[in-house]
């Protein structure tokens, strides 16, 4: 039971999918000539009723609609496939030139009205039949090559030809062109092109090859005359340099179907017509390209982009840690030389370890030049935190619809990084600081001084008449310095007369003394009496010393006696005469009586005065 | 009408702000902007009035951002003339001057006499002049001390001290003179003209001996007319007076 059900809903299925797939299609040529019929047909892939043609505008239809309708049944590998078609055909033929549009007819399927597709037909001119006469003449002067000449056709520069079609001859370097190799031929029944092509180098050209499908005939109306024509090749340039731009000749083969008459051979040959194959050389002609340079002006960004482009910026993240990965993604989409777009330079801060960018092309050649999109990824991983700002990244290329260069920047990006998790301080300390010398960046100029002016001003260098300052700078410390040596000499000089004196009088002076002393003694005042023995031997050695009154000591005697080499047995009297006589001044009861003292004093003088100190 | 009133309050504020500045912060402001030609106007109109080491610095600084090299270096020898240690100056000084084209070989001077020379130009007048005196007048002390002094070490030591004070005092007197002869001489001169040829006599129709750039700096030897004998290392040779300016 099961499987019946199924059977019956596949049956059903495919029923209903087998009916709903109507087609009606209407087919006519895309180019037809005046004054010659073409025929229109309509087609229905189901059994259908009350075709209703839409009025043919412009033209005159000679016949029709016949309808004629085939089917066919194929198995494959047990599989049943039926087809079924009914044609509608009218036979029309133009009336004026120009270009015509047929509405869609409409037809009933299945109690359903379904409508066709409209055509568009252009109507070329009838040719102009003036020009027999002069062929001959051109045929001998093209023909290079001795060809097998037929009688009855004419194979001639007239009949099939190769144009060289350049979409424009005065462009921008840089600027789009299409050229496109087309055959015309007209009465001559082109069956095949050779494999021996021979294109131009395009030398000075970046050159972008269309895709080539499958040659397709098509009517063209070019110098009064109807040709059919195929397109043999198309490529879109760019010229890579300013100037005149030569492009070489190219060289095709056709083969041409003729019909052969010379020998009729059997009743089949005149029947079937007998043909032979001549194979014919055809030479595109060259043309020449009038180049201009790129306006001057160029902005800094520029790296020869020429056409029309936009572009999307955009950053994967702002808000990251250290050692994480940032994208940053420029999508450039437009049409132009994409090829030669280079990387726009991004100018990372101080610290992002940067990779290679990565750029994803995905370019599709077109008549109109080369279109799509460049994607161009920037990976960075910033290596330390803080924020950080990317500065625009600017794309510039030349308008060429415009005539002038234009500049796309991305924003101004500001990054937060986070500092990595192992930057900070988890309980223990490292010492370690990969310690950089600092990095030259650039040079320039330092900043100017802004502070308040510090009077570094052109002021004289002394006041006045500096000269006569100056030498007297100089002089009168030299007079001060001079007077001063003279003071000086004059006053050691009469010190030294000073202490002539008192060297001579030193034993005089002694002499009175020890005379008062004597009387002192005999009068029993024995402090005076000690003091003044005191006196008497120290204002003698003084003088004859040389020693002012306010430094004498023992210890400067002693020094003085011994600088003049008297001798220590001398010196010791000296000292303990001048340590007595104090001492008996302040404790007069000591062992020495004043008269041995005296005599003491007495003896040593005399003894000193031996000496010639 | 409240963004009216703030507006002419902004205003207000503005022009009693540039009324508050000194012409001198007046043209930093224009420099900090990026007006570099009416900063290099306003730096001029200043020392027009009183000339200083700061500001002539500054106006360098404008005439080196708008691509001025000759005048950028005018500015900064000029400076350095006012205030011999104006770090920043020598070091845009020296800056300026990687940017001439004119690379002189000077094999004339030894190398001893440039050391001198750089030397002499790295105090101002006044402060050789200064040292001059005060190392003279340490000598006449000295020379005091040496002969009156007491013991021997001590008049030892203040007769090479005394001697030492001379000899630097002098070469200090003549670093002064020279540089006094430098200022009011003015020989020195800069080339303003882009490039210009030096010729073999003072007459256009003279031989031309060298080229000569933008910002090179230069001896005048004599002027005669229009004219100016020069010399750029070992060359020597006629300009017109016009090509060049004094420092």
């Amino acid at each position: 039971m099961k499987r019946i059900v199924l059977l019956v809903a596949t049956a059903v299925l495919s029923l209903t999918a087998w009916a709903d797939e109507v087609v009606f299609q209407c087919n006519a040529p895309a180019q037809v000539i005046v004054g010659k019929p073409f025929q229109l047909t309509y087609s229905v892939n189901q059994r259908a009723r009350d075709l209703q043609a839409p009025p043919f505008d412009g033209f005159d239809l000679l016949a029709g609609p016949y309808s004629s309708q085939s089917s066919s049944t194929s198995f494959i590998n047990g599989k049943r496939t039926s087809s079924f078609t009914l044609t509608y055909t009218y036979t029309l033929m133009a009336q004026r030139e120009g270009s015509f549009t047929i509405p869609p007819a409409s037809v009933v399927v299945n109690h359903n009205s379904v409508s066709s597709n409209g055509v568009r037909i252009t109507v070329l001119p009838a040719d102009e039949q003036a020009q027999p006469a002069s062929t001959g003449g051109r045929q001998s002067s093209d023909d290079s090559r001795p060809q097998q000449q037929a009688s009855g056709s004419n194979i001639n520069s007239e009949n099939i030809f190769v144009r060289t079609i350049v979409s424009r001859t005065q462009v921008c370097e840089q600027e789009a062109l299409l050229l496109t190799y087309k055959l015309y031929f007209a009465g001559v029944d082109v069956t095949q092109l050779t494999n021996n092509t021979k294109l131009p180098e395009f030398k000075g050209f970046l050159k972008q090859d269309l895709e080539q499908g499958e040659i397709q005939t098509q009517l063209e109306h070019y110098n009064g005359r109807n040709y059919n024509t195929a397109v043999l090749y198309q490529t879109v340039l760019y010229p890579q340099h300013s100037g005149d731009i030569r492009i070489e000749p190219a060289n095709f083969e056709a083969v041409i179907r003729v019909q052969t008459r010379a020998q009729v051979r059997s009743i089949f040959d005149d029947f079937f017509g007998s043909y032979t194959n001549v194979t014919r050389a055809l030479t595109a002609p060259a043309a020449t390209i009038h180049v201009q340079p790129l306006p001057a002006g160029k902005p800094a960004g520029f790296s020869g982009a020429v056409g029309q482009f936009t572009m999307t910026p955009s950053i994967s993240q702002t808000e990251l840690k250290a050692n994480d990965a940032v994208t940053l993604k420029l999508v450039i989409r437009g049409n132009g030389n994409m090829k030669l777009i280079k990387t726009p330079a991004v100018d990372w801060p101080e610290g992002f370890e940067e990779y290679d960018p990565k750029v994803t092309n995905d370019f599709k050649t077109t008549v109109n030049g080369v279109s799509g999109t460049k994607t161009i990824e920037y990976l960075v991983i910033p290596r330390a935190g803080g924020d950080y700002t990317i500065p625009p990244v600017q794309f510039s290329w030349f308008d060429t619809d415009e005539r002038k260069y234009k500049t796309l920047a991305s924003p101004e990006y500001t990054i937060h990084v986070q500092r990595a998790a192992g930057e900070e301080n988890q309980g223990q300390v490292t010492n370690y600081v990969g310690k950089e010398a600092i990095k030259q960046l650039g040079t320039d100029i330092r900043y100017i001084y802004t502070g308040p002016l510090q009077a570094h001003t052109a002021r004289p260098v002394l006041p006045g008449n500096s000269m006569w300052i100056l030498l007297l700078l100089y002089l009168v410390p030299a007079l001060i310095a001079a007077l001063l040596f003279i003071i000086f000499r004059k006053q050691i000089r009469e010190n030294a007369d000073l202490a002539r004196v008192r060297y001579k009088r030193a034993n005089k002076v002694a002499q009175k003394r020890l005379r008062l002393a004597k009387k002192l003694m005999q009068e029993h005042q024995d402090a005076a009496f000690y003091e003044e023995i005191e006196r008497a031997a120290l204002s003698y050695l003084g003088d004859r010393l040389a020693i002012p009154t306010a430094d004498l000591s023992k210890q400067n005697i002693e020094g003085m006696l011994r600088d003049k080499g008297v001798t220590e047995e001398l010196i010791n009297e000296v000292t303990d005469l001048l340590s007595t006589a104090e001492f008996a001044r302040y404790a007069p009861t000591s062992g020495q009586t004043p008269d041995t003292l005296y005599q003491r004093t007495v003896t040593l003088i005399d003894k000193l005065e031996d000496q010639r100190i | 009408m409240k963004p009216l009133l703030s507006f002419i309050l902004m205003l207000t504020l503005a022009v009693s702000a540039a009324h508050a500045q000194t012409p001198f912060e007046q043209a930093n402001t224009l420099y900090a902007n990026g007006q570099y030609a009416e900063a290099a106007e306003a730096y001029r109109a200043i020392l027009a009035d009183t000339p200083d080491a700061d500001v002539y610095y500054n106006l360098g600084n404008a005439a080196f951002r708008q691509g001025e090299l000759a005048q950028a270096i005018l500015a900064y020898e000029r400076a350095l003339r006012l205030n011999p240690a104006h770090k920043d100056a020598r070091y845009n000084l020296e800056f300026a001057q990687q940017r001439i084209i004119d690379n002189i070989e000077d094999n004339r001077s030894f190398f001893l006499s440039q050391w001198a020379e750089g030397l002499r130009n790295s105090l101002h007048e006044r402060t050789w002049i200064y040292l001059s005196l005060g190392l003279f007048w340490l000598m006449l002390v000295c020379a005091l001390l040496f002969a009156f002094g007491r013991s021997a070490a001590l008049r030892k030591s203040a007769f090479f001290i005394a001697l030492t004070a001379l000899l630097i005092s002098v070469a200090a007197l003549c670093n002064a003179a020279s540089l006094h002869h430098r200022d009011t001489a003015r020989a020195e001169a800069v080339i303003t003209q882009g490039v210009v040829n030096a010729k073999a006599s003072p007459d256009r129709s003279g031989t031309d001996l060298f080229t000569l750039h933008e910002g090179t700096e230069v001896t005048i030897l004599e002027t005669l007319g229009e004219w100016c004998n020069i010399r750029v290392g070992n060359n020597i040779g006629w300009i017109q007076l016009t090509n060049l300016e004094r420092i």
